[in-house]
């Protein structure tokens, strides 16, 4: 049947003028068979498997969206928890993984790699502590090795210790690349619930569960929801608002479904998920805040914020299970507050409080991400605010996350500029009152209970 | 089981020769390695080392297999290559026929064409099909450098795109 005119206009559309496209091809590479009980040959083997898989990566997706004519906006790579592969080597400096990470990602071109990671939600094995503790210099030290751990998960709860010892890694991690507005942090995040198959940055890396070599994409699209919004217009009502969001998620991917099989199949790899979220871009109209206006609230953060990203997340991920039997990662609406324009203007206005992104978090696909806080932000009200957080994910079995950058220098209501993708952050006050009993206790928040649920 | 990696570990306990199966993967300082110290690395028949073809694991192997049967929105252009050519810009005579000019110096055959007019505008677009065995990428340049700024914009896309987002 061949196409209608309006069809085609509206995928040129999409592509032209709402910044639809593939937010990111990311090549999963497990590196079991990387660990060896010599800590440089570990290194070693790990450099040379990523470069040996991962070396026609981007000339793969470049080719891709040159023949398809869907921009592939980043190649990136994700690799086995590093703690899983070092364990052998005994090591204490896993610094040196890091450095082979970033020596293939430039090598073959990707702009970011995951997986200098940890699984310590229930406990700390030898080689954990040691990537815990290599974590602030390996990150100081790198350009595109992106850090993250699982500190909670429904079934185990709350490492308390770990999240206590996470808030000392985020402070070092931003004293060290003080220079740089504490950019070290926006390359490290923690996690309840983490995905073994997420192919978005910082928390991309592929699980034990995983296969040798897996191609999963990113699909974005926040412009091309926002336009369809624009145009249903205030009076539709909220089913049909619902009903359009579907089907734009639908559509966009959709792309992803086909960028992910061709990529897989040029590869010769196995096609792993499509990730179906709204990943907002500092650029102009890029904006999941910019929908949860369109919807009905005046500024995010406005009472109705909640339930309007429950809409959006519910409806995206609806549209994306009717695309793909593939669907996986996080898949829903991100809220990185220094990356999305609407968001910054919200802060700006006094519209967006922590409190609320933490009630936001509740209801979309990840966290508290990308939020800056003072450089003299305590390590225990850092504890106070990952638990938080994490404690929405264990209790909702969700995946949630932190990504805070202490801003040192940096005051309540200051600007920092990061530039290009990470944007523009206005730095924000996580209140006066402290925790530090909660941080000092330690311990375990026990996993809740499993039935009863109403 | 095959080697999976030398390193210039390896190297270094080497006896001054070191064979490697078809997988192994030499990590380029273990070649270094074995070119300072005169150690020669070859393949069990006596080639020199050269790196393997990456080995993407069991899933991919399988994939291989399974990827083709995944169902997707039919094509109506069986064995032929679809390609949806837009076109927008100033209106002014013979632009018609510069395109399908150009399309049939590729010996694309157009299947279905739709043009617009505003006053001063217009939109053209239109549903080719490329004999298998032509070269995409080529056709997309020829046709994309068509026009100007001031003039008119081609733009070509695989009809793949619009099958997957407009067709279950």
């Amino acid at each position: 049947m061949p196409f209608t005119d309006e069809e085609i206009l509206e995928t040129v559309r999409m592509i032209e003028l709402e910044t639809l496209d593939i937010r990111t091809t990311t090549l999963g590479i497990s590196l079991f068979d990387c660990a060896d009980p010599d800590l440089e040959s570990s290194a070693e083997k790990v450099y040379a498997k990523i470069v040996h898989h991962a070396k026609d990566l981007v000339r793969i997706a470049d080719s891709i969206a040159a023949d398809y004519g869907v921009p592939i906006v980043n190649k990136r790579i994700a690799v086995t928890p590093i703690s899983m592969v070092a364990a052998a080597s005994g090591s204490h400096d896993l610094v040196p993984f890091a450095r082979a990470m970033d020596a293939a990602a430039k090598e073959v071109g990707v702009d970011f790699i995951g997986g200098f990671s940890a699984y310590v939600h229930k406990g700390f094995t030898r080689s954990d502590d040691a990537l815990f503790d290599s974590i602030p210099a390996a990150l100081a030290e790198t350009d595109r090795v992106c850090a993250s751990v699982s500190l909670a998960t429904s079934r185990a709860g709350i490492n308390m210790d770990a999240v206590a010892r996470f808030s000392d890694v985020i402070l070092d991690t931003a004293a060290r690349t003080a220079a740089d507005g504490g950019l070290g942090c926006a390359k490290l995040v923690c996690f309840s619930n983490p995905v073994e198959d997420n192919p978005f940055v910082a928390g991309a890396h592929i699980g034990p569960g995983e296969g040798e070599t897996v191609l999963n994409v990113g699909v974005s699209g926040p412009g091309v929801v926002r336009s369809a919004l624009a145009r249903l217009g205030p009076d539709a009502d909220l089913l049909a608002v619902a009903e359009t969001i579907k089907r734009t998620a639908f559509k966009i991917t959709r792309m992803g479904e086909l960028v992910g099989r061709e990529a897989a199949k040029r590869l010769g790899t196995a096609f792993g998920i499509v990730d179906v979220s709204l990943a907002p871009t500092p650029a102009i109209g890029d904006s999941v805040a910019d929908i949860l206006e369109l919807i009905g609230v005046d500024r995010t953060g406005a009472p109705g914020t909640t339930a309007a990203l429950a809409l959006l997340t519910d409806a995206v991920k609806k549209g994306g299970a009717m695309a793909s039997s593939s669907v996986g990662g996080l898949s829903g609406a991100f809220i990185p507050v220094s990356e999305d324009q609407g968001m910054i203007d919200a802060v700006r206005l006094g519209a967006l409080s922590l409190a609320k992104l933490e009630a936001m978090t509740a209801v979309c696909s990840v966290g508290l991400d990308m939020i800056a806080v003072p450089g003299d932000t305590p390590a225990a009200t850092l504890t106070g605010m990952i638990a938080d957080e994490l404690a929405i994910g264990m209790v909702n079995h969700k995946t949630t996350a932190v990504r805070v950058i202490p801003v040192p220098g940096k005051g309540a209501g200051e600007t920092v500029e990061w530039g290009g993708l990470l944007g523009t952050a206005i730095v924000q006050d996580p209140g006066k009152f402290s925790c530090a009993v909660l941080h000092r206790r330690g311990g375990r928040i026990p996993a809740p209970i499993q039935s009863y649920r109403n | 089981m095959p080697r999976r990696f030398i390193t210039a570990e390896d190297v270094r306990r080497s006896g001054g020769e070191i064979v490697v199966d078809a997988e192994t993967v030499v990590t380029p300082q273990a070649l270094e390695a074995a070119a300072a110290a005169g150690v020669a690395i070859r393949q069990a028949g006596g080639q020199p080392y050269a790196e393997p073809v990456p080995d993407r694991g069991p899933d991919a192997a399988l994939a291989t297999s399974h990827l083709p049967h995944l169902p997707e929105p039919n094509s109506d252009l069986s064995g032929m290559t679809g390609v949806v050519v837009t076109v927008v810009g100033r209106n002014r005579p013979g632009v018609l026929a510069e395109i399908t000019t150009t399309l049939a110096g590729a010996n694309a055959d157009v299947r279905d064409i739709s043009q617009r007019t505003l006053p001063d505008y217009f939109h053209l677009v239109l549903t080719v099909a490329l004999q298998s065995g032509s070269e995409f990428e080529s056709f997309k340049q020829c046709m994309e450098c068509m026009g100007g700024q001031d003039d008119y914009v081609v733009r070509v896309m695989h009809e793949r795109v619009f099958r997957f987002m407009h067709r279950i």
